[in-house]
């Protein structure tokens, strides 16, 4: 948990630094999101691809798989599940962070900005509504997540 | 000429630490069209390096596999195996299994999926087309794996040791339908196995294999009528005399050995 902490608190300040760098703050935005998913996207997604069975490799080979077809056909449907697992951790991340990085100084849109902007002005339905908000997109982003997942990757708990 | 012709195959594997480790040393066999060939062998002699070597997986260190002609340089359209292992898709349903190889190959869906039906209904499992291999039982899924390898239409069927991790009474049921379905589709089949009583009641011809290195020691022509009946006494008789060959072998490893 402390490791995801500092995690998050780099990603913060990263969007402070890249709103510098990239000189407009929706850029920064832009860099705390794809930066946020990127990594739990990436190295589940590498897990999934090495943990394929060299078997079903083998035997879609032997029923004239190409290498096309053999990326389409065998080795995406098969590191699927480790690919949507990496996305349900890295929206959360990403959410999470994004919203987090609206509440910093410099920011002038957004639910984070929304939240600071009420407690100034001693706003509490709209910091509650914002609360409220919050919590039902993140609830959503997982929902959808854990839909495709439903669709897709049953078979993999069930695997012996 | 022969259908299949194994000749002078040799295959060393570099183990761990460089050193040499001879898998098949010299063999050499025919193989007819049409013929079921029962591969039978203890454990470790290279029945699996050889079908892996016919099914074109693996190269040859020496020596040349000739299938139809043609040497074996890769993988082949007129070749599939069937593993010892479950080896199903499990993220897709019986019939997507099926049709992989006909997937493969382009042709619509419609006609794929009548075809593979087809080859579901010879295995005997119509009526399982929608269910995922983890909700079959091992037996189902070996049914499932040959059924996608004769819909992939070879003429060379390898199988190694497909039945292997069955109970018996599944396994002779298996066996029954093989053979059914190998006088139907009129494929050549390699079938390896260490089972004395599966390799008669399936082969028109045994081959023993002895280990380290491994090579073949007998070559036995099986020509009891079918349906064969395991207790009659010509099949007793060829029981015995295998079992006697088989034992030789492991007491001269014994010996020799540890």
């Amino acid at each position: 948990m402390a490791i995801f902490k500092t995690y998050t608190i780099a990603d913060i300040f990263g969007a402070h630094y890249s709103t510098s760098i990239f000189g407009h703050i929706q850029l920064g935005m832009l860099y705390v999101i794809f930066y946020g998913g990127f990594f739990p996207i990436f190295l589940n997604t590498v897990h999934g691809v090495k943990s394929i069975k060299h078997i079903y490799i083998e035997s879609a080979l032997l029923l004239g798989a190409d290498q096309k077809r053999l990326f389409r056909k065998v080795i995406f449907p098969s590191s699927l599940p480790a690919i949507l697992t990496g996305l349900k951790v890295g929206l959360g991340i990403s959410w999470m962070v994004i919203i987090a990085a609206e509440m910093l100084p410099g920011s002038d849109a957004g639910i984070g900005y929304l939240i600071m902007f009420s407690y100034e002005l001693a706003e509490m339905d709209i910091l509650i509504a914002s609360m409220i908000l919050i919590g039902a997109i993140g609830a959503l982003l997982s929902y959808a997540v854990k839909l495709i997942t439903d669709q897709t990757s049953v078979w993999q708990a069930k695997e012996r | 000429m022969s259908f299949l012709r194994v000749d002078g195959v040799k295959k060393v594997y570099h183990g761990e630490r460089k050193e040499e480790v001879i898998a098949l040393a010299d063999m050499s066999f025919d193989c007819k069209d049409q013929e079921f060939l029962c591969i039978l062998g203890p454990t470790g002699c290279g029945k699996t390096t050889l079908l892996r070597l016919i099914a074109g997986l693996e190269k040859t260190t020496s020596g040349r596999v000739i299938l139809d002609n043609k040497t074996v340089d890769g993988l082949s359209s007129e070749t599939t195996l069937v593993f010892q292992q479950y080896s199903l898709f499990p993220w897709t349903n019986v019939l997507n299994n099926v049709s992989f190889s006909l997937e493969m190959k382009d042709i619509a869906r419609k006609v794929r999926y009548e075809k593979a039906k087809h080859y579901i209904d010879l295995v005997g499992l119509t009526g399982f087309e929608k269910a995922y291999p983890y909700e079959l039982s091992g037996g189902m899924q070996q049914r499932v794996a040959i059924a996608r390898a004769l819909a992939h239409d070879p003429r060379l069927l390898l199988l190694d040791e497909p039945f292997g991790a069955l109970d018996e009474r599944t396994r002779h049921r298996l066996q029954e339908e093989l053979l059914s379905i190998w006088q139907e589709e009129k494929k050549t089949v390699i079938f390896v196995t260490h089972n004395i009583d599966e390799a008669i009641f399936l082969a028109s011809r045994i081959l023993i294999m002895r280990d380290r290195p491994g090579r073949i020691d007998d070559d036995i022509k099986i020509d009891l009528p079918r349906p064969r009946d395991r207790r009659s006494k010509d099949f007793v008789r060829i029981h015995i005399k295998i079992r006697e060959i088989l034992e030789q072998i492991l007491t001269v490893y014994n010996q020799g050995g540890e």
